[in-house]
């Protein structure tokens, strides 16, 4: 471990054998600390010898550069223009003589005035102070509240940060620190300096870990003795693993084999907003969470004895070869599946049973296909698709030894249309139509295989045990280059089980299909099918509770020392959150912010998709929450949405039960056809991509309707502006059908919104967006910005303030006015909380727009506030320094 | 902010000086009552390096300091608006090499006045608050950067008296921009700093099209498409004070809080924004405290010079490693701070504009014969205790 270094230089290092030589003859053990202490001096001196070096050497690495830089040629052509100011350089305005041998410091130094201006600047008008803003047409969620998953975004957010306003006309200083109020935030992981690894390391390595080498670490380190053995414990797994990675000469396939599935999938489950189909999801945020699946898809079911087999080493190759078997077990197989096609139907069945007594039987069979019909983006798709499908069934009668195989296929496919438009999709994606053909081949649960022919899978490798019977000999040669092949490859890493875990999942247990789609490359079918055959219990098992599957797939054993999964820690980081005691600050609203105009002081709750299954009960979050349930809850997630023939959903009346104490929506969009579930396919995100905008279209067409049976129905939320043929405010917000605002100065004070054209009264006029953020932020933000004097805050609901000072629309520069002609509303749209402004009159054009703020009561300016005793002494003792920009005042 | 831990210190420099060079005062000259915030040399073109601008109150002076200690005064404008105060100016020109002097202030709107014609050539308007500091690209001398307390830094065409770019944003500054530079060699790149105690590094490479573009806009430069970069290439939080100051020293910068840090920004290839810094040297200030205090440098970065409350004048050698002092300026009648020292380009004549309105001008003596260093004092490692909680955080 100790390496002998080169001593050319540096006095300051010392080779580490020395010392270790010195102090186990000196001591010998019997004062171990003593020796321990001259050895982290010695090592201290080694590491910051090293230290003084490597920065010397950057240094002088940095000073070539320096001059590169300084050589580079400056312009100096200068055109005849320029000659002016040479003139005027040699006949200058005055000439102030100087000192040509200097002046000492204590003589006195005659001062020269120089004359003031000759020529003058004409006067440019100022424009109305304002602090950058970026123009938003949507709600942002603001960072804070996003996790380290979240790339986008950089933490800006002023919590747990010491913010120093500068207040220019007191020359004063306000600190916004955190040390005040709340509980400390949740401590940073500490980032040791390779230093302080090197010595934790080495001393650990030389003196083991004991409590008095701890203690001796812990005050050499000014650490706690905790952190150390922890520290010393991860370094420790840090070269275990090293080592293991430089013996392991895996192969690469982009991501790291050794990590789970999961950590590959991680921005597809964190990233990915369910809500707005979209990754990076601005308003949503990442890590939202997993909604359990109410319901499973059921799996690709097909017969097995149809199936070519996939390759020579396809497991099939070695099954064929047992006469009668296959032949028996392809007919019951198809009992099954003909049995799991009701049960499916079943299914498909469940989600017709809603709350609120709507009940409307769509023919199944079809649904999927008329929905996609009547979408005219897609249409092209389908119609491609149909071609193939036609193709491909011609195709598949031409193949021997099929005996029903079309008419079942037929089935399957109205039965599952857009599984296999999505498969197709990601087959054409990928640039390999082949895949979605062997896909709508397959399907056949394995397990009915497994029970079948439980003695003629390939198995142990050995080709012996596989006589073919009336095969040739080429069956033999296979059945042999097979178990060689195989054989390298029988480790099962960390991420080819959860890939076969997906598999299994996908298509059910396919191992043709889950060896060429998921696992290509790395297994064969024949590895995959006897993998499926040693974990066939467990594989069962889980299978039967497939839910599971997604979030403790994980579990499976040789995978336990996988990390937590980041979202994880965010819940623990919203728990605690939640948790903090501002809840009485924001009740007092301490700083200026501006409010619902409905006047009603107690706030929207925010709301977050219910994961109840089928149907909501009492114990639904919704429920409890007095938010109704949107279309993102319960089996909402992972695109198991299930989507109403957009047609049924207008002519739907909105037999929506709205109790004022518990309001609660029917899962409107629940009773319907499905857009598949394209959940967490590995190597499908292309495709992904692509039906995320067919879905995406169905997302606006039903978020549509939905927006507007619920704003209609609403009473709740303030008086519906209703015109005429029942035009909603929703729609208008969604639509973004706002009126031309311009921006100028204001008649009142700094900018003003004004309206392009005239509107009648309740037209709606825009949306106050901003950023989303917490109360506690808006709490620190809110001090700053009264020190300003502006504020762009608006309650939104329980959880978030809108914050339009840094993003925003124009409309945040419509002044306050006691007389308004504006109004602002809260609105719930589409599960989302937005701010409406509206006409509270007839505005006439290029008439500037007021709303009422409505400045809570006890909104007296932060200021003016007594300051909280003890944390102000503390702030103030901060404040000192760099605060002021000038000495005196 | 990076904790400082073993194998992490930084080299600090010793406050004696090594007197290695030595300056001799030869001239003050008084400007009015208005405080001085701004003192810059002309490093554009080789012709006028003699040359300098000052700016304060509605005030802005050009100057050429003559071989004999002598100053002699070339241009005086004034703004007609008594209520405007100039924080800033920089020089730049015009395609055709005519010199420009581009100020801003109180009022956030940015003068760039042709110099050989004695009139405004464009007056920038957009900046939402006051404008803290004006800088040119070197090897563009028509593009200027400008930070203000709008949060925003923005990039203008003063030939055409384009706004091309605004840095601000999502990742943006949260407080006012007081300082930015031009990487020296990248002309892609510039660094950013403010009150929000955060050093940025942004980059305008994806945004390069408009820079040219802005070149052979004809039409209104209103009309032109203004586009946001909202994302920083890196943020560093080296400092925990307002930031008031930063100049690039090849890939390391220089930025100043309390106390100048020269440091590396280690940026990871792969994944924008994200990086780490590596504090290397510090060069401490006595009595330095209040914020709108900038140093400079000269054109070769061998030497920085600073002022200080006091009204003395710090000058670090920046070729030496641990940082050595040079020397000290102090005389008995400068007392006012000193908001802003130009060094000319070759380092010989420091100029240190003070808020009581003078403007002081050392010159370097003995040239030639640099007095041989004494032994340089061994490396000082600076160490922190590790805080404790938030409240200690200075």
């Amino acid at each position: 471990m100790v390496t002998e270094t080169d001593d050319s230089d540096s006095s300051g290092r010392i080779r580490i054998e020395d010392v270790v030589d010195d102090d186990i003859d000196d001591d010998a053990g019997e004062s171990l600390v003593e020796g321990l202490d001259e050895k982290l001096n010695h090592l201290k001196r080694k590491i910051q010898g090293e230290r003084v070096r490597s920065i010397q050497e950057r240094f002088e690495v940095n000073k070539k550069k320096v001059d590169v830089h300084v050589t580079t040629p400056f312009s100096s052509n200068g055109g005849d223009d320029s000659d002016v100011f040479c003139t005027r350089m040699g006949k200058p305005l005055c000439k102030l003589t100087g000192f040509p041998h200097g002046v000492a410091e204590r003589d006195y130094v005659p001062t020269k005035d120089v004359l003031s201006g000759s020529v003058r600047l004409p006067s440019a008008e100022r424009i109305p102070p304002y602090t950058t803003w970026i123009f938003l047409d949507r709600h942002e969620f603001h960072s804070d509240v996003l996790n380290q998953n979240q790339r986008m975004v950089e933490d800006q957010s002023v919590v747990g940060r010491r913010q120093i306003y500068y207040d220019q006309h007191g020359g004063e200083t306000l600190i916004c620190s955190d040390s005040e109020e709340e509980p400390e935030p949740e401590e940073e992981k500490r980032e040791y300096s390779e230093g302080e690894d090197c010595i934790i390391w080495l001393i650990g390595q030389e003196y083991g870990m004991g409590e008095e080498v701890q203690d001796a670490l812990s005050q050499f380190l000014i650490l706690d003795a905790s952190e150390i053995l922890e520290r010393y414990n991860e370094l420790k797994l840090k070269n275990q693993q090293n080592v293991e990675a430089f013996s392991d000469s895996g192969f690469k396939l982009g991501i790291s084999l050794d990590k789970g599935l999961s950590a590959a999938l991680d921005s597809f489950d964190n990233l990915f907003c369910r809500r707005c189909l979209v990754f990076d999801c601005r308003l949503h945020g990442c890590s939202q969470p997993l909604i359990s699946a109410s319901e499973k898809q059921p799996y690709w079911s097909d017969y097995e004895g149809d199936r070519n087999p996939c390759s020579k080493h396809c497991y099939l190759q070695a099954v064929r070869e047992v006469p009668g078997g296959s032949s028996s077990f392809a007919s019951k197989t198809e009992e099954k599946a003909s049995e799991e096609g009701c049960s499916k139907a079943d299914s498909f069945d469940n989600p017709h049973d809603p709350a609120g007594g709507v009940n409307l039987p769509v023919e199944k069979t079809n649904t999927g296909s008329n929905n996609l019909d009547s979408s005219s983006g897609i249409e092209q798709d389908n119609k491609t698709r149909e071609k193939r499908e036609a193709t491909r069934l011609e195709d598949s009668s031409d193949l021997p030894n099929l005996s029903n195989k079309k008419q079942k296929t037929a089935v399957l496919d109205t039965k599952m249309p857009l599984v296999n438009t999505i498969s197709r999709l990601e087959g054409d994606q990928g640039g390999k139509s082949e895949t979605s053909e062997v896909n709508r081949d397959s399907g056949a649960s394995l397990k009915e295989l497994a029970e079948y022919i439980p003695d003629k899978t390939v198995h142990d490798g050995g080709s012996s045990s596989f006589k073919p019977e009336h095969g040739s000999g080429k069956g033999t040669m296979v059945i042999a280059e097979m178990s060689e092949t195989s054989q390298p490859s029988t480790e099962w890493k960390p991420i080819e089980k959860d890939l076969y875990l997906k598999g299994v999942e996908m298509f059910g247990r396919n191992s043709c299909l889950i060896a060429r789609n998921l696992l290509s490359g790395l297994k064969t079918c024949l590895d995959v099918s006897s993998y499926m055959r040693e974990n066939e219990v467990s594989v069962i098992r889980r299978s039967s509770t497939p839910n599971l599957l997604l979030d403790e797939g994980r579990t499976d054993p040789g995978n336990e020392d996988d990390e937590v999964p980041p979202r994880t820690r965010l819940f623990r980081r919203k728990g605690k959150a939640r948790k903090l005691k501002y809840s009485t600050k924001s009740a007092g609203h301490p700083s200026v912010w501006k409010r619902i105009a409905g006047g009603k002081n107690q706030s929207c709750k925010q709301y977050t998709p219910c994961g109840c299954l089928s149907m909501c009960g009492k114990d639904c979050p919704c429920l409890t929450n007095e938010t109704c349930c949107e279309k993102y809850c319960g089996y909402a997630d992972k695109f198991n949405v299930k989507w109403k023939q957009f047609s049924i959903l207008y002519k739907f009346n909105p037999a929506v039960v709205f109790n004022t104490g518990a309001r609660k929506v029917v899962k409107t969009v629940s009773e319907d056809v499905i857009v598949q579930r394209v959940n967490a396919e590995a190597g499908s995100v292309r495709a992904l991509l692509l039906v995320e905008n067919v879905i995406q279209m169905f997302a606006e067409i039903a978020g549509l309707g939905l927006a507007r049976f619920i704003s209609c129905g609403d009473g709740s939320l303030g008086e519906a502006p209703r015109r005429g043929e029942g035009q909603c405010g929703n729609m208008r917000l969604l639509l973004r059908q706002q009126q031309r605002i311009l921006l100028g100065k204001s008649d009142v004070a700094g900018w003003g919104a004004f309206l392009k054209n005239s509107v009648s009264k309740n037209e709606y006029l825009g949306e106050y967006t901003g950023e989303l953020i917490s109360h506690r932020e808006a709490d620190k933000r809110g001090k700053i910005y009264d020190r300003a004097n502006s504020s762009f805050l608006f309650d939104l609901n329980d959880q978030f303030v809108l914050d339009a000072q840094r993003k925003g629309d124009k409309l945040k520069f419509a002044n306050h006015s006691a007389k308004p002609n504006c109004y602002a509303k809260v609105m719930f749209v589409a599960g989302d909380h937005r701010v409406g402004i509206f006409a509270n009159e007839r505005i006439e054009a290029s008439e500037e727009l007021f709303y009422d703020y409505r400045y809570g009561p006890d909104q007296a300016p932060a200021w003016a506030r007594k300051p909280e005793g003890s944390s102000k002494k503390d702030d103030s003792s901060i404040t000192h320094r760099r605060a002021r920009k000038h000495q005196s005042h | 902010m990076s904790k400082i831990t073993l194998g992490n210190e930084s080299l600090v420099g010793s406050l004696t000086p090594s007197n290695k060079k030595s300056y001799k005062l030869t001239n003050k000259i008084q400007e009015g009552k208005t405080p001085l915030y701004s003192v810059a040399f002309n490093f554009i073109d080789a012709r006028y390096f003699t040359c300098f601008v000052s700016a304060g109150g509605n005030g802005i002076n050009l100057y050429n300091c003559l071989e004999d200690g002598s100053i002699s005064l070339l241009y005086a404008f004034a703004d007609e608006d008594k209520e405007e105060e100039f924080n800033t100016a920089s020089w730049a020109c015009g395609v055709e090499g005519n010199p420009f002097v581009v100020a801003g202030g109180e009022k956030g709107i940015i003068r760039v006045i042709d110099v050989n014609n004695e009139k405004i050539h464009k007056s920038l308007v957009g900046h939402g608050d006051l404008v803290n500091e004006i800088r040119t690209q070197p090897l563009k001398p028509q593009l200027v950067l400008s930070a203000s307390k709008d949060e925003s830094v923005r990039l203008w065409n003063v030939e055409t008296g384009i706004c091309i770019l605004i840095f601000a944003g999502t990742g943006g500054h949260r407080n006012e921009v007081i300082s930015v530079d031009f990487h020296p060699s990248d002309k892609h790149r510039f660094v950013s700093c403010g009150m929000d105690t955060t050093i940025k590094i942004w980059s305008m490479k994806e945004f390069w099209t408009y820079v040219e573009k802005s070149f052979t806009w004809k039409d209104d430069p209103s009309k032109f498409p203004t586009k946001f970069v909202e994302l920083p290439v890196f943020t560093a939080s080296v400092h925990t004070d307002f930031v008031d100051c930063n100049r690039w020293v090849g890939d390391f910068i220089l930025s100043k809080s309390d106390e100048i840090l020269l440091w590396e920004p280690i940026l990871k290839e792969n994944s924008p924004g994200e990086g780490t810094s590596d504090v290397l040297l510090r060069y401490p200030i006595p009595n330095c405290n209040l914020w709108f205090i900038k140093f400079s440098c000269d054109l070769s970065l061998n030497y920085l010079s600073i002022g200080n409350e006091e009204g003395k004048i710090y000058v670090w050698d920046l070729k030496s490693c641990p940082p050595v002092l040079v020397t000290v300026l102090s005389h008995n009648q400068s007392k006012s701070v000193i908001r802003q020292t130009a060094m000319s380009t070759d380092g010989n004549t420091i100029l240190a504009a003070s808020e009581d309105g003078t403007i002081w001008r050392w010159d370097a003596i003995n040239k030639e014969q640099a007095v041989t260093v004494e032994a340089q004092p061994p490396p000082i490692l600076h160490q922190y205790r590790r805080r404790e909680g938030k409240s200690q955080l200075k």
